[in-house]
């Protein structure tokens, strides 16, 4: 009974998303295929900090990084746009290598503040090195996305690409943290001397992490730049990489699918919060740090316990 | 036992012997304070053996010398012969090496089953490739390990908890995760730090007859403890004292020697 | 290169060394009294600086009172914030990366709350003394400098007094150090952490209204202050208040230095990196004898 109503719930589900864009106004369309970049590239962000423990606010660097490598590739190379994500994603994984393996080495506020620096940094080397990234005029002129001659070059076909590129990449995820590796991962977060003790590679973990984080950004940012088909140096600065940790942040940061709440709250609050005037921001932000002090398991985690409140009113 | 069947039906365990543990001339300081001046003890093939000592004498030193996360100003820690030096705590568990903590560290925010399942870690092999595709060979891996876990949980009387947040239960309960989780790995040295500390007279009189029974299966013990009623469990107690063996022998022997009454009772 | 290049650039590293000295000691303050670290120290000094701009422009205000409101309206928000938020967050037992997104949150929080009311306008504030700049080896430093210099010293010689000599710094230290033990030798622990927050607060604001008139401050300053800060309190060893100077003064010069050899964007980017590689190699800091807690 109660798997019947779940594959029923799930067809609705499916079925709403499909049907959606015939619904939606263009622009909501549009805010839609935001959150799903942003679910991918929160993903990275929420397997990190859910699992391992790690608060990663660098990835705006990644999603920079695959960004730049398509616009590159496809526009100054004239390579098809494949090329593009494979390059950046290459990339991605071989800087969070190497960056990842002497950085990895510290913990908690140090990694943080640590990535974070990494994210400055970033953004510094894609406005000074403008013979690759156009510097603060950006790249413009980059292709639409076509696979086999399909052409996605409307916000509705890109949203018929990127939800299930993000529902693949969760799949991935969810199949990785129920796996032996999961169990490492939320093992060290919880106790790294008896992880350690217990014979986990902690620190190979880790980096591994911080590679697939990087790739899911890079994704994301290759996505991202063909969507757009304009992207600047002001689409990769630290407030990026601060939105993209909000997603696992809001969503609760354990939860694998809930990053798309997670994303669809960074996409869609803002947007509604904007009909008060410039005050919005200042709301957001606001919004955030409630949801830090109040719901420490974040939005998914309220829902529950609001959801077993009212089982027990009602029984 | 049971127990022991389940645990030899993974492939990849070699065949279980009990492991020997040889300190000779550790010494160790913090700062130019000498915590430990050449100490020597042996603990022969599948015995209990036991050190007491006041707080400060160095117990949790040397303890944490031979588990790996302290290394030795002098002296060497060999595991069935071989020096462990050079090895950094996972190598001696690869080894047959397992330790318990003084406060349990139990994975608060993992289930009870997900702790023990951890224990098993190191006999798994599926990567995060495979884990991600669900490969079928990571599946049964997966399936293994959690009939195996659970078949170690029911043994130490957590059957009904299998799904309980581990951070949630008693503490009297986390350290029997604990020590569940270290036996579920099968190490052939099982190294216990102040097991007793925190338990209720019932929860103890239940550890001694765990520890018995991990003795029973093939485990050489090392026990740390202040608690003189638990170590009558052991075959041999060695009583430190600022850092030096001052005495050695069955518990009743050192409860009787002049030297440890007076270090504990007149120091 | 010329002789007084290179001096202008030891000067004007020095000086930008002790702003960063000025954010790192109290991001000290706050992790020594706390053990978090406060991701929005920097927003302190926009805070502080702003209060002062607009009381002393719009409102008229003489300088001096100005610069005090903006030093109450620092330490106001310091334990504003630990009684509204870090207060019942401690209560839950919430972890690290808790608050640090908690403090990363305020620090976005505040920036748009500045940027709202004012806007995306750079502002200066007059120099303390004389307006004027004094000559070096051929090299100039503004009178101003030298106010902020003193006043960091000052800071840091009465930290250290406070900490080591004072009732109240010893009790704050043991609040930290050891709640439990702390709380049960009569030290109220809540309000200590109250009062660290209320002087982080005031370091921050101070730190602002003295760079002000040097450096125009606007909504978005906060977060690289505070990090250069962090960087300067991580090279000097955390827990000591001379260190952050020491980190301060050694950022400063080498990042003015290093511009000298490279585009003046690089900046950011050989401070930010320096940080990180000190943060690995040196985990104590330079002066490295005191042990690094919660890392």
């Amino acid at each position: 009974m109660n798997k019947l109503r779940r594959s029923l719930l799930l067809l609705l589900l499916v079925l709403a998303w499909a049907l959606a864009p015939l619904l939606l106004s263009r622009h909501l369309i549009d805010l839609f295929v935001f959150a799903g970049l942003f679910t991918i590239g929160g993903l990275g962000v929420g397997l990190l900090l859910g699992q391992c423990g790690i608060v990663n606010l660098a990835q705006a660097l990644f999603y920079g990084i695959g960004a730049y490598s398509s616009a590159y590739v496809t526009v100054q190379l004239g390579l098809p746009s494949l090329t593009g994500f494979l390059a950046g994603m290459l990339a991605s994984a071989l800087i969070a290598i190497a960056v990842g393996w002497p950085v990895l080495r510290l913990t908690g506020f140090f990694l943080a503040l640590a990535t974070l620096a990494l994210s400055l940094i970033g953004n510094v080397l894609f406005f000074e090195w403008d013979w690759l990234t156009g510097g603060t005029l950006g790249i413009g002129g980059i292709p639409k996305l076509s696979i086999f001659g399909f052409a996605f070059d409307t916000p509705e076909r890109v949203y018929y690409l990127v939800w299930p590129i993000a529902i693949l990449v969760l799949l991935l995820a969810d199949n990785l943290v129920r796996g032996r590796p999961g169990l490492a991962m939320r093992a060290m977060r919880d106790a790294a001397p008896a992880a350690e003790v217990l014979g986990v590679d902690m620190h190979r973990l880790k980096t591994a992490m911080f590679v697939i984080c990087a790739m899911l950004g890079s994704l994301a940012g290759s996505l991202f730049a063909h969507y757009v088909s304009y992207i600047s140096v002001q689409s990769f600065t630290v407030e990026r990489s601060i939105a993209f940790l909000l997603i696992p942040v809001v969503a609760g940061s354990a939860s694998v699918w809930g990053i798309i709440a997670g994303a669809l709250f960074v996409t869609f609050i803002p947007e509604l919060l904007s009909g008060f005037g410039d005050i919005h921001q200042v709301l957001f932000g606001l919004a955030l740090v409630l949801v830090v002090t109040l719901l420490p398991d974040g939005l998914i985690g309220g829902a529950d316990r609001l959801a077993q409140l009212l089982k027990r009113r009602m029984a | 036992m049971s127990g022991v069947v389940e645990l030899q039906s993974l492939p990849s365990r070699p065949p279980h012997l009990p492991a020997t543990l040889e300190l000779s001339g550790i010494a160790h300081s913090f700062g130019g304070f000498k915590v430990l001046s050449d100490v020597n003890f042996a603990v022969p093939q599948g015995q209990i053996v036991g050190l007491i000592g006041p707080n400060g004498s160095g117990k949790s030193t040397c303890f944490n010398i031979v588990s790996g996360f302290l290394s030795p100003k002098a002296g060497r820690v060999l595991l069935s012969g071989r020096d462990m030096a050079a090895d950094s705590i996972q190598a001696r568990t690869r080894q047959g090496l397992m330790r318990t903590f003084q406060t349990p560290k139990v994975f608060e925010r993992m289930s009870v089953l997900e702790n023990v399942m951890v224990g098993l870690h190191k006999d798994g092999r599926s990567g995060i490739l495979a884990s991600m595709l669900r490969t079928p060979s990571a599946r049964r891996e997966l399936d293994r390990l959690r009939n195996t876990a659970e078949g170690a949980c029911r043994k130490f009387g957590l059957g009904k908890l299998l799904d309980a947040q581990t951070g949630r239960l008693p503490a009297g309960q986390r350290r029997v995760v604990e020590l569940a989780r270290a036996y579920v790995g099968a190490p052939r040295l099982l190294l216990l730090d102040e097991p007793s500390s925190g338990l209720n007279t019932e929860e103890i009189e239940q550890l001694r007859g765990w520890i018995a029974m991990l003795n029973s299966e093939g485990m050489t013990i090392l026990l740390v403890s202040h608690d003189m009623g638990l170590m009558t469990i052991a075959d041999t107690v060695h009583a430190l004292y600022f850092g030096e063996i001052i005495a050695s022998g069955p518990m009743t022997a050192i409860q009787a020697d002049p030297r440890v009454r007076e270090a504990y009772l007149g120091g | 290169m010329s002789a007084s290049l290179v001096m202008q650039a030891i000067l004007s590293g020095i000086t930008n060394g002790f702003v960063y000295a000025l954010i790192g000691i109290g991001l000290a303050v706050i992790f020594k009294g706390t053990q978090i670290i406060n991701a929005m120290q920097g927003e302190f000094a926009v805070i502080g600086a702003m209060v002062t701009v607009f009381a002393l422009e719009p409102a008229g205000l003489p300088y001096g009172l100005s610069i005090l409101l903006g030093v109450i309206s620092g330490a106001a928000a310091g334990v504003i914030i630990d009684r509204l938020f870090v207060q019942p967050m401690m209560r839950q037992r919430a972890g690290e990366e808790s608050f640090l997104l908690l403090t990363i949150g305020l620090a976005v929080t505040l920036s748009a709350a500045v940027l709202y009311l004012a806007g995306r306008n750079s502002y200066l504030l007059p120099s303390w003394g004389e307006e004027g700049v004094i000559e070096i080896l051929d090299a100039f430093l503004q009178i101003q400098a030298l106010w902020l210099i003193g006043t960091a010293i000052i800071v840091v010689v009465g930290l250290r007094l406070f900490y080591g000599r004072t009732l109240l710094g010893l009790s704050m230290m043991a609040a930290s150090m050891d709640p439990d033990g702390a709380a049960t030798n009569g030290i109220n622990v809540r309000r200590m952490r109250s009062l660290t927050f209320l002087l982080g607060g005031t370091i921050g604001a101070i730190a602002g209204i003295l760079v002000a008139p040097l450096v125009a401050v606007n909504y978005h300053m906060g977060i690289a202050l505070t990090l250069k800060g962090f960087a300067a309190a991580i090279l000097g060893g955390l827990s000591n208040p001379l260190g952050a100077v020491l980190g301060g003064v050694t950022l400063g010069l080498l990042e003015s230095l290093a511009v000298v050899g490279f585009p003046s964007g690089y900046k950011d980017v050989i401070a930010l990196a320096m940080m990180i590689v000190i943060m690995i190699v040196m985990p104590n800091g330079l002066l490295g004898r005191v042990g690094r807690i919660g890392g």
